[in-house]
């Protein structure tokens, strides 16, 4: 049976959705007249799914057809789905028209493995070299290199793409070779590593780099994830680790019943609170969680180290340097930013921090203002946790996500 | 007093000038004669072109580029009752541009919350806008939105849509952000035809609607999560929505 456009687009979207990371944030404005399309650097959400996850880009696949068999995919080749692929050209017409009507951002093109891996990265090449030569399209486009294709297409591929990424898929090397025995961490890293080396040839900044993994689905502890995110991080390889709640589609001896497994959705919240913590606020990943430890599900990663701290605290919010403020729980950057731009006219109050809309709620408990301090409860753990317990449920609710989460944005 | 003015920019700017030159003392900056009785006086101001410009070119004297900006910004918070904070930022601003990042002043952390606002908004609308295809292929958008931000929309998308003539129709205040091969233009809008839409227009809209569904994951849904972030009055010409 042939499919048609509407049928193919709504199984590719429908195989593609549980890579997560979608932003667009991070490019440099690249406005050239009269071109079509231009990308932003803060990221634009041009949607939410039911779900509540942005809708930036058109992320399908290019095909579900897979010689593979990772265990945890929908698309493995043992599974008996229905296949399908766009053809490049469909694709890019769609992605223009998409783009034209202001539905998103650009596109994400990732893929089943076709035959092989570099029939299937040419393929999205080809896609590629339609949009930016063809159309002129100067919008956003993320494009996933293919594990084991060749050096020539990835160096095609960074000359292309605004992003590329690889998926890292699981925390270490030996969940990757119980669950997806065609993949090794060196195949995996390798695109990226080279992609890094020849855009650092051309520019003084590389390509912007990303990668995905699952949560959940092996046994590694958030002690494990933090640190080999950390090391990404550290390496300048990636710009953005995402993380992803195992969802389970497969039965598989090495994998959780489907049946009885719910995505752990609050763990993957608090991984990119952690996460947040270890590339904006200066923290390290050994000072998050000692080793083998799994981030607290009760209270958020910097509330959890401030309990653990508390010599640490209080502090004076009148006078603290940036960086120890950020480690106040209950303050962000925006926040904070508000603390030192009015702090140079007068000595804050509690008073005062209300008038400037900031909550105390959770940093009452840590902070010196002026003559204020919190006296109803001293600095002792215990007591302190009950007290920020009693404060209801919006510490442990998943619910009340970060939106910044998923646009990537401060 | 109270002080009256017709609610246009050149209104407000010959207001700052008599507050000046006329020595008032606001008490209340109002739009529209309140309708219940007013014991105080009503001064009523009459924009003026000299006054007003003399006052914009000391604005742009004395004030730095960006500040000069949020002047304007505010303006466009036209749902919002912020004259009177507006007033004390430029009489700060006058006095002492040093003062203004004083946010402990409630008027001046009025004017940056607001801003601030408005900013959020222009930011949303960049990706919550949806734009149809007409039959001779101009793109076309219909908003509604709290504050005025069709200068915001226009620069963007001139910048996003390269060649392709394109209108941005503000339906709450009647007006439109007009670009083709030859001008670029806010134009008020008394009336218009229903529009006519490309052959492909149903088409596309249905595809997108098939990929927004299609791309929602059923064991995380939460709908409530999703009204936080796309609130129910920016819906309206959001397609996806309809379906
Ligand atoms: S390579 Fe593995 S994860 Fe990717 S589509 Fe194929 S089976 Fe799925």
């Amino acid at each position: 049976m042939k499919m048609t456009v509407t049928d193919k687009l709504t199984l590719l979207a429908d195989s593609a959705k549980y890579d997560v990371s979608c932003s667009s944030s991070g490019s440099e404005n690249n406005y050239k007249t009269g071109e079509l399309g231009c990308t932003h650097n803060s990221g634009i959400c041009h949607s939410f799914t039911s779900d509540g996850r942005c809708i930036s880009l058109l992320k399908v696949l290019l095909s579900n057809i897979c010689i593979y068999d990772c265990a945890y995919c929908i698309n493995r080749v043992s599974n008996d789905t229905p296949r399908t692929a766009f053809s490049p050209r469909e694709l890019a017409e769609l992605t223009i028209n998409f783009y034209k009507r202001n539905y998103i951002e650009g596109l994400f093109l990732s893929s089943g493995i076709i035959k092989n891996e570099d029939h299937t990265m040419s393929l999205l090449l080809q896609t590629l070299r339609i949009l930016r030569h063809e159309y002129r399209f100067n919008g956003y486009i993320h494009v996933k290199l293919i594990p084991g294709s060749s050096k020539e297409l990835i160096h095609e591929a960074t000359l292309l793409a605004n992003r590329v990424s690889s998926n890292i898929e699981l925390p270490s090397a030996k969940s990757l070779a119980l669950l997806a025995p065609d993949k090794s961490k060196e195949k995996l890293l390798s695109p990226l590593k080279h992609a890094r080396d020849i855009s650092l040839e051309r520019h003084n900044k590389p390509i912007s780099m990303s990668t995905q993994m699952i949560v959940g689905a092996s046994s590694e502890s958030d002690f494990d994830i933090l640190k080999l995110s950390s090391s990404l991080y550290q390496k300048a390889l990636l710009k953005r680790v995402y993380y992803s709640a195992y969802i389970a589609v497969n039965h598989h001896k090495h994998l959780p019943v489907p049946e009885l497994c719910k995505p752990p959705l609050l763990r993957e919240h608090r991984l990119y609170q952690a996460d947040w913590l270890l590339r904006f606020y200066g923290f390290s990943y050994d000072e998050i969680l000692n080793e083998n430890e799994n981030l607290d599900m009760q209270f958020d990663p910097k509330t959890f180290w401030a309990l653990r701290h508390l010599d640490f605290f209080p502090i004076d919010i009148n006078t603290a340097p940036k960086e120890v403020m950020i480690r106040i729980p209950g303050l962000g950057i925006r926040s904070i930013l508000k603390i030192l731009q009015a702090r140079r006219f007068k000595t804050l109050s509690f008073e005062d921090l209300t008038q400037l809309k900031i909550s105390l709620k959770k940093a009452r408990y840590f902070i010196v203002a002026g003559s204020d301090y919190y006296r109803a409860s001293h600095l002792y753990e215990e007591r302190l946790k009950l007290a920020l317990i009693h404060q209801g449920g919006d510490i442990i609710q998943p619910t009340l996500f970060d939106t910044s989460i998923y646009t990537g944005e401060l | 007093m109270m002080v009256l003015y017709d609610g246009s920019f050149e209104g407000f700017l010959t207001l700052v000038y008599e507050v000046y030159y006329a020595k008032l003392h606001v008490s209340a900056i109002v739009k529209k004669m309140p309708e219940r009785l007013v014991f105080e006086r009503v001064y009523e101001i009459l924009s003026d072109e000299t006054k007003a410009t003399k006052v914009l070119h000391a604005l742009q004297k004395h004030f730095t580029k960006e500040r000069q900006r949020t002047i304007f910004n505010i303006f466009l918070c036209d749902t919002k009752t912020h004259e009177h904070s507006l007033l004390e930022y430029i009489r700060i601003g006058f006095k002492n541009p040093k003062l203004l990042g004083n946010i402990t002043n409630p008027h001046l952390f009025y004017i940056q919350t607001l801003e601030k606002e408005l900013l959020s908004l222009v930011h949303k609308m960049y990706g919550f806008t949806r734009f149809e295809e007409l039959e001779d292929g101009t793109l076309y958008a219909k908003i509604e939105t709290k504050f005025n931000i069709l200068p915001f929309l226009g620069e963007h998308f001139s910048k996003r849509l390269g060649k392709i003539p394109f209108i941005i129709h503000d339906m709450t205040r009647s007006l439109a952000f007009v670009k083709d091969e030859s001008s670029t233009q806010i134009h008020s809008i008394a009336s218009f035809d229903a529009p006519i839409y490309s052959q492909n227009e149903a088409h596309i809209k249905e595809l997108w609607q098939r990929f927004f569904k299609a791309t929602a994951i059923q064991s995380r849904h939460n709908p409530k999560l999703q009204k936080n972030l796309v609130p129910l009055l920016y819906r309206t010409y959001m397609s996806e929505f309809q379906a």
